[in-house]
């Protein structure tokens, strides 16, 4: 089971231009990460409340639809959050274009 | 026990009776045994502190009218009763009180600090739940793989920038900056610095073109440009300096501190922010102090006090010094370096020099951001050197100095044609500088190679001093001697610059320039003419475009195998 997770996580850091991979509970508290502390708990805790407002959004404009992901792009890379009910995997890749 | 007398029939107890007593119950609830002033009316001649058993514990002061005590009295055992019934009825509940004092035993300090959370993750939280995790990454693995493989083939954003900042399209000159008397004694501005808070620049005159300039007096001008009403041409803080300032430097932290180094080759700092007496140290005119003048100026962290700071100061007798603000306003030598023909690195064949010329001299010093004990010094024989604030070996000089001196030269470059008048390390890159000499060119190198990676012609006249830009990577400016400031996007181009700035109207040269560390846009530049002029540069120079640090790398990485 441990191993199943380090795999699956190492196959997506590894893929080209990610910079960083890590993992949130539902309460925004980061369980696995790549990056250093302070850039985990920073991500984590913005990101958490972003994808909770962007679900509420989502749902409000129709209470039948919901979030299944979520992807903001920036000058310097994208952030890409695969929300679920009880985890957030975000990861950070930087396109190369 | 008589309560309030009442001319007239007695008055059921309901009313008037019940609020006075009630009145009276809560005003001398105050505290046992002490009696509550009466608000209402009060009729009394005498007080007499009741002796009767007070209801409920509560003692009261009642009052006693004497003109009606003796009919009052007499017909006691008619009211008394009735009034006993309504004392009893309407008095308000006890108020238990009880005095308690309270003092801590025994105590105990402790430090509180918040500290970074524990690391988590690749690092595994104890409690999570494994299988749950595992699931979670199975149901979203495929999807994220899919996204981050058509991110990376898309070119649906190629090109696309966003504007969130008003865009300025052109380079203004937001001020013209002179101190009168310094312009009429014909006197350059040599240097300006912006200082900590980037609000205040400040410049220093002096003269750069030839000639024995140690007994011109001169001036330290600085302007607040955050100060409502500035006048151009009469400056904040004027410092009278019995020397020409060939440089000058703000201190990193503290807003006022100034450093500035002489012709006579002294080094004196001030504190502009006390006109009457600014002068905090000088070195003097000691055995350590530089016999040439000063070009540089730096200030440096202490190495073990990371919130002092040293003066660094180079000049052309060949020394760098660093200096320490001791007692009694004197800088102390606390280290020094020189730097000798002998002992430079012979990776790269130069010129030999002249005969008895022992010594040579420094003209510029920048610091890599990257690693604080390398520097870079531009000479005069125009070959920058890499050196370390570490260098353990002694240098072969016969100057007479506090301090043993070191020789610092870990590697030569290529020279310019002429004399390095200015040295500047990328602040976004850890091997790449500028520097720029009186040959007019502006050579690229990295610290890897001794070849230059690029060499570009500006000016057929000399180059003064260039800087990289601090918020663009690829941006560098550069002022000449033509009376231009020039600005450079490697982006754009690399071959000639973005955008060329007049500065003087009679092509006399722009000898300083700096930008401004906290209010990126403006770029501050000082001429011939005695002139200050800030330029506010337009919004391109300011924003960092997309992919910069990796262009910027890729140009590093051009170094030759």
């Amino acid at each position: 089971m441990q191993a199943e997770v380090e795999e699956t996580l190492k196959r997506i850091q590894s893929h080209k231009g990610v910079m960083g991979t890590m993992v949130v509970n539902a309460e925004g508290i980061p369980i696995r990460t790549t990056l250093d502390n302070s850039t985990t708990v920073q991500y984590a805790g913005l990101l958490h409340q972003l994808t909770m407002k962007a679900k509420s959004t989502v749902r409000d404009i129709d209470p039948q639809n919901d979030l299944t992901f979520l992807r903001i792009r920036s000058k310097k890379h994208e952030i890409m959050v695969a929300p679920d009910k009880e985890y957030l995997l975000i990861v950070i890749q930087n396109p190369c274009e | 026990m008589a309560t309030r007398a009442q001319p007239g029939p007695f008055r059921p107890a309901g009313s008037a009776g019940a609020e006075a007593l009630a009145t009276g119950g809560a005003a001398s609830a105050g505290g046992p045994g002490r009696p509550g002033p009466l608000q209402d009316e009060t009729l009394g001649v005498a007080s007499v502190p009741s002796q009767w058993r007070g209801v409920q514990g509560i003692r009261r002061e009642t009052m006693v009218d004497t003109g009606m005590s003796w009919r009052l009295l007499k017909n006691m055992d008619v009211w008394l009763p009735a009034v006993l019934a309504t004392l009893k009825s309407c008095q308000t509940a006890s108020i238990a009180t009880a005095e308690a004092s309270v003092q801590t035993r025994k105590h105990a300090d402790a430090e509180v600090q918040t500290e970074v959370p524990a690391p988590v993750g690749a690092r595994t939280v104890a409690q999570h739940d494994s299988p749950r995790l595992a699931a979670f990454l199975r149901r979203v693995e495929a999807m994220v793989i899919r996204e981050l493989n058509k991110n990376w083939q898309s070119h649906a954003f190629d090109g696309f920038e966003v504007n969130w900042t008003e865009q300025q399209p052109t380079v203004t000159c937001l001020h013209t900056l002179g101190y009168p008397p310094a312009q009429g004694q014909g006197l350059h501005v040599t240097s300006v610095s912006w200082n900590t808070t980037g609000s205040v620049v400040a410049c220093a005159y002096g003269r750069l073109d030839d000639g024995d300039w140690s007994t011109l007096k001169s001036f330290v001008c600085a302007w607040n440009l955050d100060r409502r009403g500035l006048n151009p041409q009469q400056p904040s803080a004027v410092v009278e300096v019995p020397s020409a300032v060939m440089c000058l430097a703000f201190h990193p932290t503290q807003p006022s501190h100034v450093a500035g180094g002489l012709y006579s080759g002294e080094v004196l700092v001030w504190d502009v922010s006390h006109p009457e007496d600014p002068l905090l140290w000088r070195t003097g005119l000691t055995d350590d102090t530089h016999t040439d003048p000063v070009y540089q100026v730096l200030w440096l962290p202490e190495p073990r006090h990371s919130h002092r700071f040293q003066v660094l100061s180079v000049a052309t007798d060949g020394k760098v010094l660093l200096w320490q603000g001791g007692g009694a306003g004197q800088l102390q030598l606390t280290e020094g370096f020189a730097l000798v023909v002998q002992q430079l690195p012979r990776n790269t064949k130069l010129k030999k020099p002249p005969r008895g010329e022992t010594e040579v001299g420094a003209t510029a010093v920048a610091f890599s951001g990257f690693d604080p004990s390398l520097f870079v010094l531009g000479t005069e024989g125009g070959f920058p050197l890499k050196c370390s604030l570490a260098a353990e070996e002694a240098a072969l000089t016969r100057m007479p100095s506090s301090v043993p001196l070191r020789a610092p030269a870990r590697f030569t470059f290529s020279p310019h044609g002429g004399p390095i008048y200015s040295v500047s390390c990328s602040p976004f890159h850890r091997n790449l500088f500028l520097s720029a000499g009186t040959d007019g060119h502006i050579h690229l190198y990295s610290m890897l190679q001794a070849q230059p990676l690029a060499s570009l012609q500006l000016s057929h006249k000399y180059l003064f001093a260039v800087r990289w830009s601090p918020v663009r990577p690829l941006v560098f400016a550069a002022a000449s001697g033509e009376g231009d400031v020039q600005l450079f996007d490697l982006r754009k181009s690399s071959q000639k610059p973005t955008v060329s700035i007049k500065q003087t109207q009679d092509d006399s040269p722009v000898y300083c320039l700096e930008f401004n560390r906290q209010q990126t846009q403006l770029l501050a530049a000082g001429d011939a003419k005695g002139t200050v002029k800030v330029w506010q540069l337009s919004t391109e120079f300011t924003e960092q475009g997309p992919r910069e640090a990796e262009d910027l790398e890729q140009l590093a990485a051009e170094v030759a195998t």
